[in-house]
């Protein structure tokens, strides 16, 4: 049976991954994230290897868990897209001066999809202020 | 960044992203973005020497290989640490990760090939030439850059 441990589980997909019998179920929603670890009889520990976190045991005996993660959200168009454990361990894993971009933005707390938005407007910056000065 | 973009010459035509689509069967790994009527760019991942991708990687499914930052789909759990430690959000989680690799082991991604208007290219010295030639000319024509 799986043993989690609240206090180190990070809410990512990798248990529920790699999991061959399906029990471990996800549930996203747009406001929070629903892992539940089910009552498990397998011979099997992959979710225990592939954890990142190394929140998961086998014990003998345990009980159905669920945890649930409120999603962060983006500081920028408010769409929350990451749990917060996952994002403070990248920002652990990162040097500081990694962390911010040239702008001093902290871009671990802004969405993928508004990074994108920011690196085009970044490379298109010059070339924009160059065309709108030449068209009348 | 092995893959270089002349901007100057995108025409925000989505060729691109087609063929990336197309070479590897669904998602696209480089994404067109508009700056109003005036200009357009395709964001790609940059291959960072410093990846930081590969740095949240825990199970080295992401490593760099020389420039490139490669990826073996076979070690992904999809956990999803890697999407979210890219600062250019150029690296996807579909059930497993996906990203550019650069159409490895071709020698010239498809993306390069396709661009209709020549504005990718791997050569860095080609495209660091003609960035130099065109801010000479505008120095000439008046100082405008």
């Amino acid at each position: 049976m799986i043993k989690v441990d609240s206090a180190l589980c990070i809410g990512c997909l990798a248990c529920s991954n790699v999991c061959p019998s399906k029990n471990i179920v996800r549930e996203d929603t747009a406001e929070k994230r629903t892992i539940t670890w089910k009552t498990c009889g397998e011979e099997c520990d992959l979710c225990v290897e592939f954890c990142p976190a190394k929140a998961l045991t086998l014990v003998p005996e345990s009980e159905e868990t669920t945890i649930a993660f409120e999603l962060v959200p983006c500081r920028i168009c408010g769409a929350r897209y990451a749990t917060e454990p996952m994002l403070r361990r990248i920002e652990a894993a990162l040097p500081k001066e990694l962390q911010k971009d040239a702008s001093g933005l902290a871009w671990i707390w802004v969405c993928p999809v508004c990074r994108r938005d920011i690196e085009a407007e970044r490379a298109t910056r010059e070339m924009v202020m160059g065309r709108s000065r030449r068209s009348p | 960044m092995p893959v270089y973009v002349d901007i100057s010459r995108c025409i925000g035509c989505r060729s691109c992203e087609v063929a990336c689509q197309r070479v590897h069967g669904g998602g696209s790994h480089v994404n067109v973005h508009y700056a109003g009527d005036h200009a357009a760019v395709p964001v790609f991942c940059h291959h960072c020497q410093e990846a930081t991708c590969v740095k949240a990687c825990y199970t080295s499914a992401l490593y760099k290989d020389g420039e490139r930052t490669a990826f073996v789909i076979d070690k992904c759990t999809g956990c999803g640490l890697c999407r979210l430690a890219c600062p250019f959000g150029v690296v996807w989680t579909d059930k497993l990760a996906h990203k550019c690799d650069l159409c490895s082991p071709n020698e010239t991604p498809t993306c390069v090939l396709t661009c209709p208007a020549n504005a990718l290219s791997t050569d860095y010295e080609a495209a660091s030439r003609r960035a130099r030639e065109r801010a000479a000319m505008m120095a000439i024509r008046g100082g405008r850059r």
